[in-house]
């Protein structure tokens, strides 16, 4: 899903090296001339100040001193180069509060810095934008070493809004916990929508897992107590609990989410969202967060061409890890995230 | 729903009222606001930027019209390109047709095919809808569920996995109804066979319509795909769904530009009776916080319950329990109360979070509990004391927690209320009461 996002990114990287190097090659070619006035940093203007009067001996002393100095990036150098990254990134889906931390961040990282002429542009640009992606999209999420680590059953809540893909995640990651050679029951708390039992049942059947439901309208709460009754009374090692999607501004339906979690007591509460969802991925997260917690997150959708841009909203907003990425309409479309090799693969390897 | 945006374009427009010049440093900071504003709710940024430009070049080279200020002169061309943004409404006849329902997983076509089977079948005409779904799971029974509950024949196959010979199948089973809603199953453009499957639906279905369904938190990637649908099957109308949460619609906006058709309808709720006709007109001047009283008035008609509200009680003052009733008796009939806040061009006015805490269920439970209430008790609520709340609570078979509970929210309305009155100045209660009971 990252392809787009990383072709811009690759374009602004380019763009932010060619600002550093014009920027030096400006600094330069005006000392050695010594007397054609160039727009540039602090430094361009003493230097012209003095070099008139001062004659060749001064030229060719500082001509030892530019060759040695470090050179410091100003803000003006980069100013346009950014304003595109600042458009790369709202392109890609990264809310706009996000993309003023990250361009922030950047500017941090390369204003002032003072480089030595011979080190790479390239290699300092990289350091900047790997520093802040990474800084945001922080570690992942390793599910089958935290259910080894932990005490059984463990039970893991899925939350989200509607038409998010929970019950599709569920049935995925029930197939991932399986392969893995855990036994998984899966509790059909989405007891609201139309369909939704039939829709986990049939998933559940064709996985082989056991399922426990209750009728259209009934408390998920019950539901999903029961599931993990029968987890604890088979010695069943993971418990997935499927809930209907509501919005985080419905109090009632909220509340509901809170009693489910005070009656099932969730080891990890799994925050699932698509990764086609724009600025409200952000708003909705915090929410969520707010009110009943989130562990992990997972990303549905991401085969579709977005840009990935909600993984770095949601990761930045809640700073928690990103777990698995949905990638497809068949049961092995899941891929655990891993934000190290993702940001490589972003900023082109190296 | 749209409140952050004109929130923030309010602010930016604040700062051009009462200038009689053009300043291009003014418009020039409007313009970086529209901007900002648009693009945090989703809409394409290509968009943006040439919607932005637009709008610049006309404010500046415009002549200022004898009579109005910057402000009016601005808000006036931000208004225009924006309703040339969101094209124009799409005509909905009520008449025989076929609606070919498409759209991303999970962007609520099912639900969707629902609540317009209800709309069409409130309009008197004779609906069949035909679930071409057969990948999801339990996408048959969802739709049929829901069919069932309005009385409208379904035709589907849970077991089937042919999706075309399904929709020809059903053309036959169902040609005696007017209106024919075909749903279909989620797919996004880069599933190639799933493209190919709804170019031929459409072929096979010869579809009046074919409708997107789009999420209203749909961001970028909004006019990409739209690009993709209209491509393959010629999109002529947007639905915007999930506009009950928080999110802005942007990237329906971009879509809608990218397909050059018109949004349709727009889902705002989880009952099947939450779908509403767009109106550009009013979709835009909710988002520059003049209210949309257009849409508010197609929900009152709907429910023809203005006459219940007594406007005039309210005005002077005299808000009793017995207006809660009705009010409360009202709304359920309208809909959430916040819903229909956002409809009233309340302008920047903020509203207690907790009045909209009160769910449709907590509003039954008040109003049998002010059942239990005699004449008296509601005329003057200041009577109730303990021993009458003791009462009150055993003939709803309730408790005096609650009963005191119903009096906190009765003061909370009785407190917003005042305030709206005493506003005065830009937000005249007056005018917008009689505009609302003039609907009726």
């Amino acid at each position: 899903m990252f392809g787009g996002l990383k072709e811009k990114l690759l374009a602004a990287r380019n763009r932010l090296s060619g600002s550093i190097a014009a920027a030096e090659t400006q600094t330069a070619a005006p000392d050695q001339a010594a007397y054609t006035p160039a727009p540039g940093s602090g430094t361009n203007a003493r230097v012209q100040k003095g070099a008139p009067a001062a004659g060749p001996t001064f030229v060719e002393k500082m001509k030892v001193l530019i060759t040695e100095r470090e050179l410091v990036v100003s803000e003006k150098n980069i100013v346009d180069a950014l304003a595109e990254l600042e458009m790369t990134l709202l392109e890609s889906d990264v809310a706009l509060p996000v993309t003023d931390a990250i361009i922030a961040h950047v500017r941090t990282g390369l204003v002032g810095k003072h480089r030595k002429i011979g080190e790479s542009v390239d290699a300092l640009v990289l350091g900047a934008l790997k520093d802040a992606l990474l800084e945001v999209l922080g570690k992942g999420f390793d599910l089958s070493a935290y259910i080894r680590s932990h005490g059984r059953p463990v039970k893991i809540l899925f939350t989200g809004v509607n038409g998010t893909g929970k019950t599709t995640t569920v049935a995925k990651i029930g197939a991932y916990l399986k392969e893995q050679g855990f036994t998984i029951v899966i509790g059909a708390g989405d007891t609201f929508r139309a369909g939704a039992i039939e829709q986990i049942g049939v998933h559940a059947g064709r996985l082989d897992i056991k399922i426990i439901q209750h009728q259209e309208g009934a408390d998920p709460s019950a539901v999903l107590f029961d599931t993990v009754q029968y987890a604890l009374s088979h010695k069943i090692d993971v418990v997935l609990a499927d809930t209907a999607g509501r919005f985080h501004n419905k109090s009632n339906l909220m509340n509901q989410l809170d009693k489910i979690r005070r009656v099932m007591k969730p080891d990890l509460i799994v925050y699932v969202d698509e990764a086609v969802a724009g600025n409200d991925a952000v708003t909705r997260a915090a929410e969520f967060d707010r009110a009943v917690g989130t562990d992990a997150v997972v990303l549905t959708k991401a085969d579709m061409d977005s840009r990935g841009g909600a993984a770095i909203s949601i990761a930045y907003t809640i700073g928690k890890p990103l777990m698995f990425l949905g990638v497809g309409q068949a049961y092995d479309d899941i891929l655990p995230f891993d934000p190290t090799q993702v940001v490589d693969e972003l900023l082109g390897g190296s | 729903m749209l409140d952050n945006l004109s929130t923030s374009l309010k602010d930016a427009l604040k700062k051009l009222a009462g200038k009689t010049v053009v300043d291009r440093a003014a418009v020039d900071e409007l313009i970086k606001d529209l901007q900002r504003a648009l693009i945090s709710s989703d809409v394409n940024v290509k968009l943006v930027m040439a919607l932005s430009k637009a709008i610049r070049t006309r404010s500046l080279e415009e002549e200022l019209p004898k009579g109005t200020n910057v402000r009016e002169h601005v808000l006036r061309i931000v208004y225009q390109e924006l309703v040339r943004l969101v094209w124009a409404s799409t005509e909905v006849k009520l008449e025989p047709q076929t609606i070919l329902m498409a759209g991303l997983q999970g962007s609520g076509k099912t639900t969707t095919t629902a609540k317009m089977a209800r709309y069409f079948q409130k309009k008197g005409l004779k609906v069949g809808v035909i679930c071409a779904d057969t990948f999801r799971p339990g996408a048959y029974d969802q739709l049929a569920t829901l069919c069932q509950k309005i009385n409208v024949p379904i035709f589907g196959n849970p077991e089937a996995t042919d999706a075309r010979q399904i929709v020809k199948d059903g053309l036959v089973t169902l040609k005696d109804d007017e209106l024919i809603i075909v749903d279909t199953q989620g797919r996004h453009a880069l599933e190639g066979d799933l493209i190919q499957e709804i170019i031929d639906l459409n072929e096979i279905t010869k579809a009046t319509h074919r409708w997107l369904v789009i999420d209203a938190a749909l961001g970028q990637a909004a006019s990409e795909q739209a690009r993709r649908f209209h491509e393959a099957i010629g999109i002529d109308g947007v639905i915007i769904t999930k506009m009950d949460g928080t999110a802005k619609g942007g990237g329906a906006m971009s879509a809608v530009a990218e397909t050059k058709s018109g949004i349709v309808f727009i889902g705002s709720g989880e009952t099947i009776e939450d779908l509403e006709r767009f109106n550009p007109d009013g979709f835009i001047s909710r988002l520059l916080g003049m209210g949309d009283l257009k849409a508010l008035a197609e929900r009152v008609e709907q429910a023809s319950i203005a006459e219940d509200v007594d406007v005039n009680a309210m005005l002077k003052g005299k808000f009793t329990l017995r207006n809660m009733y009705k009010q409360l008796e009202a709304l359920n009939k309208m809909g959430p109360l916040k819903q229909i806040m956002s409809m009233l061009p309340m302008g920047n006015m903020e509203l207690p979070e907790g009045v909209y805490d009160v769910t449709s269920t907590k509003m039954v439970r008040y109003r049998i509990l002010m059942d239990s209430m005699s004449p008296k008790e509601l005329d003057d609520p200041a009577l109730i004391n303990s021993s009458r709340m003791q009462r009150i609570a055993h003939g709803a078979g309730s408790t005096p927690d609650e009963v005191r509970e119903l009096l906190k929210y009765f003061k909370m309305m009785q407190r917003t209320l005042k305030t709206m009155r005493g506003g005065g100045g830009k937000f005249d209660m007056q005018r917008l009461m009689k505009r609302f009971s003039g609907l009726r």
